[in-house]
């Protein structure tokens, strides 16, 4: 009864039932992820060009000016 | 994305597309639809190449841009899902971590950093609108400008 209810309001919150499940089952499990810290080395990692053939590394770009990272997606 | 505009003579911008956030075969959102951005989450990586591809097009998005690949590698060492904006210092550490988005990404919080390293950059305020204007000293109404494009995410 008390997840009932819980779910209620996560659904009256987010706007839906499905968005308070998509909360749940996606954004939850992503909110306390990571150790990255201010200090931190950042890490490296491969990408591809938009090309989607050449590659390239994070690392690449940084060294002689601060590099702002954006990460998202389309939707 | 006007932080890019204002401060790309003193710091490297890159984009990077990690996997989506709202998916139609997952948690897909009323806006998707209204905004007509509907793809299911790529299963390979010619597949997300190609949705990278739409969204520069679709926003003739100006900044560098590189694409995660299938083993989520960028995403995973920076805990970047579904967005999430960071900067790297010269010396290779990290000197801002933004918040998980959609709610704790605050691209303002990145133009404070570069801000207060390279000086604020001030913007005009915008024209009054005609119907802020006097109607003595109103103009022709001027001809439909395209639609401009969002902010990204």
């Amino acid at each position: 009864m008390l997840l009932l209810a819980a779910f209620a309001v996560l659904s009256y919150m987010a706007g839906s039932p499905k968005d308070a499940y998509g909360m749940v089952r996606y954004a939850l499990p992503h909110m306390h992820r990571g150790t990255l810290k201010v200090g931190s080395d950042a890490p490296d990692a491969r990408l591809v060009a938009l090309d989607g053939s050449s590659r390239f590394h994070i690392r690449e770009r940084t060294g002689s000016r601060p590099l702002v990272l954006v990460f998202g997606s389309f939707t | 994305m006007q932080i890019y505009n204002d401060y790309k003579d003193h710091a490297d911008f890159l984009t990077v597309y990690v996997r989506e956030a709202h998916p139609t075969d997952e948690w897909q959102m009323k806006s998707n639809l209204k905004d007509d951005v509907c793809y299911a989450q790529p299963k390979t990586l010619e597949q997300r190449v190609v949705i990278a591809n739409d969204f520069i097009k679709r926003f003739k998005f100006p900044l560098p841009f590189g694409i995660d690949d299938m083993s989520n590698g960028a995403d995973n060492a920076y805990s970047a899902w579904p967005e999430r904006i960071y900067i790297v210092d010269e010396s290779g550490r990290i000197a801002y971590r933004g918040g998980m988005g959609p709610f704790n990404y605050k691209p303002a919080e990145a133009r404070t950093w570069l801000a207060a390293r390279y000086g604020e950059v001030k913007h005009e305020a915008p024209a009054a609108t005609p119907s802020q204007a006097p109607a003595a000293q109103a103009a022709p109404a001027p001809p439909p400008t395209p639609v401009a494009a969002t902010s990204t995410k």
